[in-house]
């Protein structure tokens, strides 16, 4: 990681952490402000932090991780890119595929935590084969929604994204379903309540699940696109994204 | 909690010449049948293993003393990548690239890898792996098959199965118990086995397809020299698990399928149907994604780190996905039509081998123990 993107993690993971889900845009807006994180994609030239895509991934992550009531990701965007225009939309999935990876990190620590704690039948769930394959099989979504992130941001930083964007959206959509479900079923009733916080990270990834283009939304252009190409293109244009 | 910290790989500038050089290779020796194309990671063909030993594309990454290039461990994925999205035939040579020979490498004696890690550089010798016993699947530390001191060597008694390869392989790394009496993990080693060495039979199993790929292998009073012993005594437990990370995050954990995919891109061209275009886009999303996390933990290998849970978890989303494809390609696409025969062969040929995907290189149930294990739940 650079050392940029570690200063903006040490920064944003502490205030995120503290404002959490509760957070209002009237209330702390100042304190997102104070640390200039809404102009963290505006360029240095005109007054901003003149980030890279992988550092607006840092805090998107990390927006997701602690369920951010504020929409910073939003503010970000909204900065370099007006609200009718299809660059809006793309990097709007970007962002949203990015938070949806950090909440099911966050979900997932919680799940773990939680069903080591949790005994019935004398032992800690978590020594339960059948719960722990459910959690693995989270863990590989989550992981997928990850990388995913990373290789938009990373394809954003290297110019035209708009491919793995797409894929990043679709594939981080797809997580949602495993993890959200995975996460309920192994909290039991606790993780139905208001009181339980795990709402606080499911609810924001169903919505942002049917945000900036669904699963059947970005399924249907990227495969258009993909035939419209053709068959003997598919390997070649994929390795040429990276080389 | 991130349990997979992915790796910005940066690509080696070389990428885009080997590629074409892949490419070219496999166009001249062409394989024109789609099915051949599927799963092509098991298909033997010497000859070809041979083209690329002599084009140097084998042992890419090993010290030209051994026959090898001395090329980066990233020009390596590069070619096996294009190998397998082209559904070449590599079977024959596969397991002795990827890791029987970096497993001599790094533990065998001067003996061991002159004998073999040239010959598998040029293509010439093949390799097979010991590990499952009748008794010994999932529950690999249960081996019996054993090997005892007699002057200055070993004598060999017991028998392998599953063994994919054995019949075209010059010589096996077995795990063997090396130490009477000993249970479990402990009194394990690692034993090089020429194939041709007297005392050891190989009897094919036939798959489901009607197909020849693994076997029975047995030892019968099987005399070996003290230098067939790999690496540390006593130690074959460790130094078989760690090889698995070599075997579980390379792309022939999610490109078994490739060939089906194209098949479907190809017939979804002209039908104008917005179910198949869905199925086209989700599973072009997946393969973007999996080759970003295959190819993050090469990167990670590249660097000298172990990645084992990482490894895992490619292998077990990469195979659930390749035995997905035949199944999601059935449910959508209406095989009445005679424009579709390649796919349709193709589909039923891999809907036949895909059970096979989330068992070979270790079990869907066991792999998600370890990535269980991983979480701290074990
Ligand atoms: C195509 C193919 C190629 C192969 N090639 C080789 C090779 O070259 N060399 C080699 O040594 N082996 C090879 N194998 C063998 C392979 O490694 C074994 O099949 C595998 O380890 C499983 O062992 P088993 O088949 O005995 O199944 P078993 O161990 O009998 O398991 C049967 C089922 O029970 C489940 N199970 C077992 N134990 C547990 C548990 N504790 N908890 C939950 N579920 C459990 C398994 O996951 C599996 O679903 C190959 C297998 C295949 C299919």
């Amino acid at each position: 990681m650079s050392d940029t993107r570690r200063m903006l993690a040490e920064t944003a993971d502490p205030l995120f952490a503290e404002l959490g889900p509760g957070a209002t845009a009237e209330r702390d807006g100042d304190r997102l402000d104070e640390l200039g994180l809404p102009l963290l994609m505006v360029s240095e030239a005109d007054g901003g932090f003149g980030g890279t895509w992988l550092d607006a991934l840092t805090v998107f992550r990390l927006a997701g991780y602690h369920g951010l009531g504020i929409d910073l990701p939003r503010m970000v965007v909204a900065r370099i890119a007006a609200e009718e225009d299809e660059r809006f939309f793309h990097l709007m999935a970007f962002a949203r595929a990015a938070q949806i990876a950090g909440a099911l990190d966050a979900a997932l620590a919680m799940v773990v935590g939680y069903v080591n704690d949790r005994q019935q039948f004398g032992r800690p769930l978590g020594k339960f084969q059948a719960v722990q394959q459910s959690l693995a099989t989270f863990a590989c979504e989550a992981a997928a929604a990850n990388c995913a992130a990373v290789g938009a941001a990373q394809a954003l930083d290297e110019g035209d994204a708009e491919f793995e964007i797409a894929a990043a959206k679709l594939r981080a959509n797809r997580a949602v379903e495993v993890g959200t479900t995975v996460a309920h079923q192994v909290h039991g009733a606790i993780g139905f309540t208001q009181e339980y916080a795990l709402h606080d990270l499911t609810r924001p990834l169903w919505q942002w699940r049917s945000e900036f283009g669904n699963d059947a939304y970005w399924a249907r252009r990227l495969g258009k696109d993909v035939i419209a190409r053709g068959a003997d293109h598919f390997w070649p244009d994929l390795t040429a994204r990276t080389d | 909690m991130q349990t997979f910290a992915t790796e910005v790989v940066d690509w080696p500038d070389t990428a885009p010449a080997l590629r074409e050089q892949v490419r070219a290779l496999v166009a001249e020796h062409g394989e024109p049948d789609p099915v051949r194309r599927a799963n092509s990671w098991t298909k033997a063909d010497p000859a070809f293993s041979r083209r690329l030993g002599e084009a140097g594309l084998l042992g890419m990454t090993w010290p030209k003393e051994y026959g090898g290039h001395e090329r980066s461990q990233l020009e390596r994925y590069v070619v096996i990548e294009e190998l397998l999205a082209a559904g070449a035939p590599v079977g024959a040579h596969w397991i002795a690239d990827r890791q029987s020979a970096p497993l001599l490498l790094r533990l065998g004696n001067d003996e061991l890898k002159e004998r073999w890690v040239p010959a598998i550089a040029r293509g010439e010798a093949f390799a097979c792996i010991g590990l499952s016993e009748p008794g010994s699947g999932s529950d690999l530390a249960s081996v019996r098959t054993a090997a005892r001191r007699d002057g200055d060597g070993w004598v060999l008694n017991g028998q392998k199965v599953w063994t994919t390869g054995a019949h075209v392989s010059h010589f096996m790394i077995a795990l063997v118990r090396t130490e009477a009496g000993s249970e479990r993990q402990a009194g394990l080693s690692q034993l090089v086995i020429p194939m041709d060495a007297p005392g050891v039979s190989v009897k094919p199993i036939i798959d489901l397809t009607g197909a020849h790929e693994f076997n029975e292998v047995f030892f019968e009073d099987v005399r070996l020299p003290d230098s067939a012993l790999l690496g540390v005594e006593g130690e074959g437990w460790k130094q078989a698990t760690a090889e698995l990370s070599l075997e579980r995050s390379g792309p022939e954990r999610y490109l078994s399928s490739m060939a089906l995919f194209l098949e479907l891109v190809r017939y979804a061209g002209p039908q104008d149907n917005p179910a198949l275009e869905e199925l086209v886009g989700r599973l072009a999303a997946e393969a973007w994604t999996l080759r970003l996390m295959s190819a993050s933990v090469a990167a990670k290998l590249a660097r000298g780190e172990d990645p084992a849970l990482e490894a895992t978890m490619v292998k077990d989303l990469g195979n659930s996905y390749e035995q997905a494809i035949p199944q999601l390609v059935q449910a959508a696409v209406d095989f009445g039509h005679n424009e579709s025969a390649a796919l349709r062969a193709v589909c039923f040929y891999l809907l036949q081998v895909s059970p096979s995907f989330s068992l070979r290189g270790g079990t869907r149930e066991i792999i998600k123990g370890i990535i269980a294990r991983g979480l701290g739940l074990r």
